[in-house]
């Protein structure tokens, strides 16, 4: 049994900085809707949906880099293909983000646009991983 | 043109050149060579956006003549926290509010028609209480100067409105007391026809759920005597007889009972029916409204609680026969709402007559000094005690008052607040008068209310202390007969200030308050 390792060392690394990035991502954006909030009129009824979609976009960046991170590790396709799904959510809420938030900020275009080059990455090497566990 | 090019604050003057504008499209190369300064040097928009247009307006002052440099230029904003794009319309600028058409209106009328409205779009129902109308079930309550409601419309009270022609579009206030005078144009052709000089115009209005009842109906004849009807549940309408037209009205007063909750509860009405013949062409009506809560006697106060300066002097009486015993606090006063049997004085007539002015007498009104008189001609065939008694009935009135309330607003219960009024009697001794006559007239009756200043510092109240009333009386001597004499009568009102003055007061003189502390001789004690 040749010990050929299929898991993807960069995808492992990719996630694990996604991770710490994340957490960097959804303090400055929770930040800077209080800052907004503040400085600029901003009415409850276009708050709440970009506090909601924040909340929601952190609940499935968890559930999508525990499953990348354990497909990854276990070799197993199922997880890996869970998380790529997820990414479609996350990329669309990262684009929501990044263009039709209430106010888009330059940090805010920064930031995403930073996550939103990450999420491609990761994908693409989901994908190589998922072709190397299938074959 | 973006439109920061075409915004211009300083371009004040419409079609000429404001001096110093450098953005103004009014003015020519000569007028910007005169310039010395721009006094708007940049045109931009908000300047939060990461970027934006700006307008540069400049003197170039080398050059000869000077001329304006215009540029258009992209400004940055450096900072990283620059609005890049916003997805919210009213986030830079202010919003344009809607035209109402016929489709929005209900829903305009609806978030805009209260007394308050968020300036959010649909905020969270912050304000939707407030627009939800009253409970039309509630009972009607009123507050001060809310004109009363009828059943069509409100109830009014004709006015004169600038000229002293009657006009129908005074609606009557809750708890204001008023009165008017108005002149109608009426002839005694259409006097059927005229719906404001007959009874059924003012009482078939009937206030929300409550009749207009009729109190009491006074008929005036055209000579102005006058006779109180006994059965006043009969409407009396204007009725022409021969060259006359009887029963229109001359006045009308309505006396409105109230809750202390605002609520009315009762209405009634008295008119004074009149005739006028065919030679007048108009009449004078006038109208009252008066409001009596629930329970309580009609009594119009002078001042709550000190006089106002200007109001009738309260006055009384006890009721003969009651003994003044300590227990008996039941002794009320029996007051006299009607003013011109207060505390009056004597009224000024034109003629100067002291026998023909037996008749109205002025109110005595706190805080003004008033005198009168009259000339009394004395014939040698007057007797005295009859001219005495007459001239003392002249100077003191019909019903001279025993008490004067110390308060503007005393009720008739307590006793303690009304003062009693003091009398003297001072005669006018002639000096060398031998023969000394027995008969003394009264001519002069001078009143001396004393007040004071009771209650704060910041709002002192008037308070009467003391009221004496002075009859001075002189001999009247026999006269030839034939002759005759004028003497003056005299009355007068004085009120006198007597508050004690300030005293000063000074604060107590500070003690040294030394204790030593229990333990102090320690070892010993």
């Amino acid at each position: 049994n040749s010990s050929y390792q299929l898991s993807s060392v960069p995808l492992q690394i990719l996630i694990y900085v996604n991770g710490i990035y994340y957490i960097f991502y959804f303090l400055v954006t929770l930040a800077m809707i209080v800052y907004k909030s503040q400085v600029f009129s901003y009415p409850d009824d276009f708050l709440a949906p970009d506090l909601v979609l924040l909340f929601i976009m952190a609940i499935l960046e968890v559930l999508r880099l525990h499953w990348g991170s354990k497909g990854n590790l276990t070799e197993e396709e199922a997880p890996l293909g869970l998380s790529l799904v997820i990414t479609v959510g996350s990329v669309i809420l990262s684009v929501y983000f990044l263009v039709w938030q209430t106010y888009v900020l330059k940090a805010d275009v920064i930031i995403n646009a930073v996550l939103l080059f990450t999420y491609g990455l990761e994908s693409v090497l989901k994908v190589m991983a998922i072709a190397a566990f299938v074959s | 043109l973006s439109p920061v090019a075409k915004l211009c604050v300083c371009d004040l003057l419409v079609a000429q050149c404001d001096v110093n504008c450098c953005c103004d499209p009014d003015c020519s190369a000569e007028d910007f060579s005169l310039f010395t300064t721009c006094s708007v040097p940049i045109v931009t928009g908000d300047s939060r956006l990461c970027s934006q247009k700006a307008a540069l307006y400049s003197l170039d002052v080398e050059a000869n003549p000077p001329e304006r440099i215009f540029k258009l230029i992209d400004q940055v904003n450096p900072s990283v926290f620059c609005i890049h794009a916003t997805n919210y319309k009213e986030a830079l600028s202010f919003r344009s509010p809607e035209m109402p058409t016929s489709e929005n209106f209900d829903q305009l009328l609806e978030r805009f028609g209260s007394a308050a409205f968020s300036a959010e779009p649909d905020s969270w129902g912050e304000n939707r209480d407030a627009l939800n109308p009253s409970d039309a079930n509630e009972t009607y309550r009123y507050e001060y100067g809310v004109p009363i409601q009828t059943e069509d419309g409100f109830l009014r009270l004709p006015s004169p409105v600038i000229s002293s022609w009657c006009s129908d579009a005074n609606p009557a206030g809750f708890l204001v007391n008023q009165a008017t005078k108005c002149t109608r144009s009426v002839s005694v052709e259409k006097c059927g026809s005229v719906q404001a000089v007959s009874m059924l115009f003012y009482t078939n209005s009937s206030i929300l759920a409550v009749n207009i009842t009729i109190q009491s109906i006074v008929l005036q004849s055209l000579n102005g005597t006058q006779t109180s009807l006994g059965d006043s549940d009969v409407l009396r309408l204007p009725t022409a007889l021969g060259e006359l037209c009887i029963n229109i009205v001359l006045g009308v007063s309505y006396h409105i009972t109230y809750t202390d909750t605002g609520e009315i509860t009762a209405a009634a009405v008295s008119f004074v029916l009149g005739a006028m013949n065919k030679a007048a062409l108009s009449i004078q009506q006038s109208f009252e409204i008066s409001f009596t809560q629930m329970n309580t006697k009609p009594v119009p106060l002078s001042g709550n609680p000190g006089y106002v300066v200007g109001l009738p002097v309260r006055a009384g009486f006890l009721p003969h026969g009651y003994p003044f015993l300590v227990e008996n606090f039941l002794a009320a006063l029996v007051l006299n709402t009607n003013k011109y049997n207060q505390l009056t004085i004597l009224q000024s007539t034109s003629n100067q007559d002291c026998l023909a002015a037996q008749g109205p007498r002025t109110p005595v009104l706190f805080g003004y000094n008033m005198v009168s008189g009259c000339k009394l001609r004395i014939t040698a065939a007057m007797k005295c005690q009859p001219l005495s008694q007459t001239l003392l009935d002249l100077l003191k009135g019909q019903s001279f008052p025993e008490y004067v309330a110390s308060f503007g607003n005393s009720q008739a219960q307590d006793v303690l607040d009304w003062v009693p009024i003091t009398h003297l009697r001072i005669s006018e001794q002639r000096i060398c008068n031998t023969f000394q006559s027995s008969c003394q007239i009264p001519v002069s009756l001078e009143i001396e209310v004393k007040w004071t200043k009771y209650g704060s510092l910041v709002n002192p109240q008037a308070r009467i202390v003391n009221v004496t009333a002075t009859i001075t009386t002189t001999t009247l001597e026999q006269l030839p007969s034939g002759r005759e004499r004028t003497i003056p009568v005299t009355s007068s009102v004085v009120f006198t200030d007597v508050s004690a003055p300030a005293e000063p007061g000074y604060k107590a003189w500070p003690t040294i308050n030394v204790k030593l502390p229990f333990d102090f001789f320690f070892p010993f004690v």
